[in-house]
């Protein structure tokens, strides 16, 4: 059995499109949705939140039961539970079950697409790509957990025989972040449930029903319920999860802060601890895009906009930074401006909406005040509609080495251009930043290629197309440096992170007879 | 070229090379990147090798590049007609002489903003109000001015959508085909008055569903119903071509507009695109796979054209000798006379065909693109490709397969 992606809808035709809309519709009458805490079972009763619609806030999406210390403990001392029965079922049979949960989600892609355009402003091509590559995480590592478990072979030589084999770790902690609602959460779930572990899962605040259509589906493709808890809620219930001793793998993507200090906290082995806990950590990026004087500016142009903007530039992935050629660099800016200017911004449920609401208040505020550190060359001139949390998308130029727009991360709808001398002046400029998540390099040269290539740090570097987009199984992901610790969510590397390997050495001479 | 036909590598080398020619800043900076495509090449024969042993010395980097631009160059006269429609007259005046209308074809960098849009928007005035101004200089041509329903325009302009907007998206194709209706709305007045055809492009899929969306709200105004002559075109290699030229039969019969739309019927230039596109997306391609089952849709695509005369005016375009034929057949078959087919070629691949259909009496439309290399270079890669793939007519002419084979039965 081999790979493949789900295919994304074919929205350049108009019944996909239109199917599309009638979901939401559906949707849209269902609305507020709710979300338990589910440990073991669902424990109703409790405080709420809300989740509401970034364009338009008084529209509630979901209301979500809000856990609390006493659900983190319930739902590990549940998962040591469920962990038993879950992590004796063979790979294969664990497997299907992941496989029937994508089967589940395929059937109401179209719907989970809408929550998304709902719940997170997230338009709809990417709200599409982003179920789908929930169905490619669930396929992908079903297949992945089988191939482990057959171990990796070793050298044998008379009178011995030598076998490794990966063990599931125990409890599993999964804390997600809303940008790829459904996407990351089932990645980082999946990863855990494939391997054998249980799990808990934490989604972000912003984005509870996404995680609670994931967790329904495990649980009715078969995960038992105690191998998979949801507690939505804020961080507290998240720093509980971290800190409690009997967890042994924690699993988390968001912001540089919050991943620091999970990996501080994770490493105090209390009394009574009897292990050291595994951390995945899949943290921030300054991303940038280098364009060689030799690029073709007709792809740059949309490649780079599309890198920065997409998603109004919240993917941890998205272009921040250009630093292109100075002999082509007037004719970019000129081009990039013009093409900034009639971005269209709007609500997520317009197919023609190129930027979205970011995803709250704070979000905008962060980047209004990074817009406010230089000029801005250019911005869309759409009308900003009345409410939601817009922010026009923006492009500045040639700032000063030291400005904090060049060096902090925003995740907004902010590019900063700036003029290298060459390729190698721009991989030192790269060089010198604390993170290293994605990058990209237009160059039409193979020897330019090949340099860069060479001496770019990121995780993901990507030449002569867009910087964003990684595809389960194609573009393994994930960053270095301060950017994460360099797993590959989607490869094949990823799984290792949540086994520990076992390695059996049986001495089979008896009496100095080999008996094998 | 016959070199790099028979090997993918350097094919694909030397590709890149015009590809990137537009953008390198000097000569050396020139044999620096063919240097670099051609380290590529695996097995190199033995002028390639002397060509990787000049780009090691400065002087040698030199010569090298001047004679790849020179190379380069050559090639791109012979597919593009001049750098402006001004210089372009002297060349369309000598086609017409010897027989063969144009369509020009203004080739440019990618529309990213609206003053790129603005630009070409110009630059279509521009050549309708210079074609327009030399036309009626040329000689009488009666086999090129009428077909039996009527009059002719001498000026013949193509224009490309994706080029009129920067907003074209494929998942929402209203608001590109309301921004270059803005500006195709003033080309078709200026058309009406001048006697002029313009003649809508068509191009990747993504953009089928603006571009036919414009054609038919443009063309059914009130004011445009009198004219001017227009065109759309049918790609046969896609699988929904059948079906989008029913459309097409459709709207023609039903408009109230005076003048015959023109159908050009192509094989379609963007298959690779397209495939790869596709196979990217986990997605059917919307292409034929086989170029046997285009070339099958293309004949029936055909008939069905030239049955539906005089709802249509149609043009057949390939360099395929048995769909030509097999056009001129058909339309003797139906009853037609010769004269209500147009037959279309591209300039500098399909000349020889163009001369003996117009020495047989046949009308000829030779698509001439105009503009400066730079511009012209996107262009040029994608002639080239189909040019030289395995599968193409004239690579297989070229390659000397028996004309009995070329000509079988798709």
């Amino acid at each position: 059995m081999s790979f493949r992606n789900e295919p994304v809808l074919e929205l350049r035709r108009a019944p996909a499109r239109e199917s599309l809309l009638d979901a939401l519709k559906e949707l849209d009458a269902r609305l507020p949705l709710h979300v338990p805490v589910s440990v073991g079972s669902d424990r109703p009763g409790r405080d709420t939140f809300d989740s509401t619609d970034p364009g338009q806030p008084d529209r509630v999406v979901a209301t979500a039961g809000r856990s609390n210390e006493q659900d983190a403990a319930a739902a590990v001392e549940a998962a040591e539970g469920g962990f038993g029965e879950w992590s004796a079922r063979p790979a294969a049979e664990r497997a299907q079950v992941l496989r029937a949960a994508a089967q589940i989600l395929r059937e109401r892609r179209l719907e989970l697409a809408a929550l998304q355009v709902r719940e997170c402003a997230k338009p709809w091509p990417e709200a599409d790509g982003d179920v789908c590559e929930a169905i490619d995480f669930l396929e992908y590592y079903a297949l992945e957990a089988v191939a482990l478990d057959e171990g990796r072979s070793l050298v044998q030589v008379p009178g011995e025989r030598n076998t490794m084999r990966y063990a599931p770790r125990g409890v599993a902690v999964v804390i997600a972040p809303w940008n790829f609602p459904l996407a990351i959460p089932c990645g980082m779930t999946a990863a855990a449930l494939a391997a054998g572990n249980a799990a808990v899962l934490k989604p972000a605040e912003q984005s509870p029903a996404s995680a609670g259509a994931l967790v329904d589906a495990l649980h009715a493709a078969g995960v038992p319920r105690d191998a998979l808890s949801l507690l939505p809620g804020y961080g507290e219930v998240g720093a509980a999860l971290v800190r409690d001793p009997r967890v042994h793998v924690i699993a988390f993507t968001g912001s540089s802060a919050v991943g620091l200090e999970i990996l501080r906290a994770s490493a105090d082995t209390p009394e009574g601890q009897g292990h050291v806990k595994r951390v995945v950590s899949e943290m921030g990026g300054k991303n940038c895009v280098l364009v060689d004087a030799d690029a073709d500016l007709d792809e740059v142009v949309p490649e780079v906009v599309y890198s920065a903007f997409g998603y109004a530039g919240q993917k941890c992935s998205a272009a921040a930074r250009v630093l292109v050629h100075e002999a082509t660099a007037d004719t970019l800016l000129e081009r990039l401006a013009g093409a900034i200017r009639v971005l269209d911004v709007g609500q997520a449920d317009r197919f023609a909406t190129e930027v979205p609401p970011v995803i709250e208040r704070e979000s905008q505020e962060r980047v209004e005040r990074y817009a406010a550190m230089g000029p801005v060359l250019a911005e869309a001139e759409t009308a900003l509609p009345a409410e939601g949390w817009f922010c026009p998308p923006r492009l500045m130029a040639d700032l000063p080495d030291d400005s904090p727009v060049l060096n902090e991360e925003i995740f907004g709808p902010l590019l900063a251009v700036s003029r290298v001398r060459d390729m190698d002046e721009a991989c030192d400029v790269v060089d010198a930043l604390p993170f290293a998540l994605t990058g990209g390099l237009f160059s039409r040269s193979p020897r330019t290629i090949e340099r860069v290539a060479a001496r770019m740090p990121v995780g993901n570097l990507y030449v002569n197309r867009g910087i964003t987009g990684a595809m389960v199984g194609r573009q393994p992901f994930g960053g270095n440096r301060r950017s994460g610790i360099g797993s590959k969510a989607g490869g094949p590397d990823y799984l290792l992170q949540f086994v520990e390997p076992r390695v059996v050495t049986e001495n089979t001479m008896r009496h100095g007879i080999p008996v094998e | 070229m016959e070199m790099a036909s028979q090997d993918a590598e350097l094919r694909a080398a030397l590709f890149r090379f015009v590809d990137v020619t537009p953008a390198c800043r000097s000569l050396d900076d020139l044999a620096r990147h063919l240097a670099g495509y051609l380290e590529e090449v695996d097995d190199r024969p033995p002028p390639i090798e002397a060509a990787m042993k000049m780009s090691g010395t400065k002087p040698g980097r030199a010569a090298l590049g001047a004679a790849a631009a020179a190379g380069v160059r050559h090639m791109a006269h012979r597919f593009i007609v001049g750098e402006s429609p001004k210089a372009a007259l002297k060349a369309i005046r000598h086609l017409w002489d010897n027989g063969a209308a144009v369509s020009l074809d203004l080739l440019g960098e990618a529309t990213v903003t609206q003053a790129e849009a603005d630009r070409y928007a110009d630059r279509c005035m521009d050549a309708l109000e210079t074609l327009a101004g030399a036309a009626p200089s040329w000689p009488e041509r009666p086999v090129l001015e009428a077909d039996s329903i009527g009059r002719l325009p001498r000026v013949n302009l193509s224009v490309k959508v994706s080029a009129l907007t920067p907003l074209l998206r494929p998942e929402a194709p209203e608001v590109g085909r309301e921004d270059a209706a803005r500006r195709m709305r003033p080309l078709l007045v200026r058309a009406k008055e001048l006697g002029a055809h313009l003649h809508i492009d068509m191009e990747s899929v993504d953009t089928v569903e603006a571009t036919m969306g414009l054609v038919f709200e443009l063309l059914d105004e009130p004011e445009l119903r009198e004219g001017p002559s227009a065109g759309v075109v049918i790609q046969a290699y896609l699988r929904e071509s059948p079906q989008q030229l029913e459309q097409v039969l459709d709207w023609a019969a039903a408009t109230e507009r005076e003048q015959p739309l023109v159908v050009r019927l192509v094989k379609g230039a963007y298959w690779d695109h397209e495939v790869v596109d596709a196979r990217q997306h986990g997605w059917i391609p919307p292409v034929f796979e086989e170029k046997r089952d285009s070339d099958r849709n293309f004949e029936a695509l055909t008939r069905r054209l030239i049955e539906a005369w005089p709802h249509v005016r149609p043009a057949i375009a390939s360099h395929n000798l048995r769909s030509v034929s097999h056009a001129v057949a058909v339309a003797r078959e139906l009853g037609r006379e010769d004269r209500d087919v147009e037959f279309q070629v591209l300039r500098g691949l399909g000349d020889d065909l163009a001369a003996a259909l117009a020495d047989l009496g046949h009308r000829v439309r030779i698509y001439c693109p105009v503009g400066d290399l730079v511009a012209g270079m996107a262009y040029l890669v994608r002639r080239l490709l189909e040019n030289t793939a395995n599968e193409s007519f004239l690579g297989e002419q070229q390659r000397g397969t028996p004309i009995e084979e070329l000509l079988a039965a798709p």
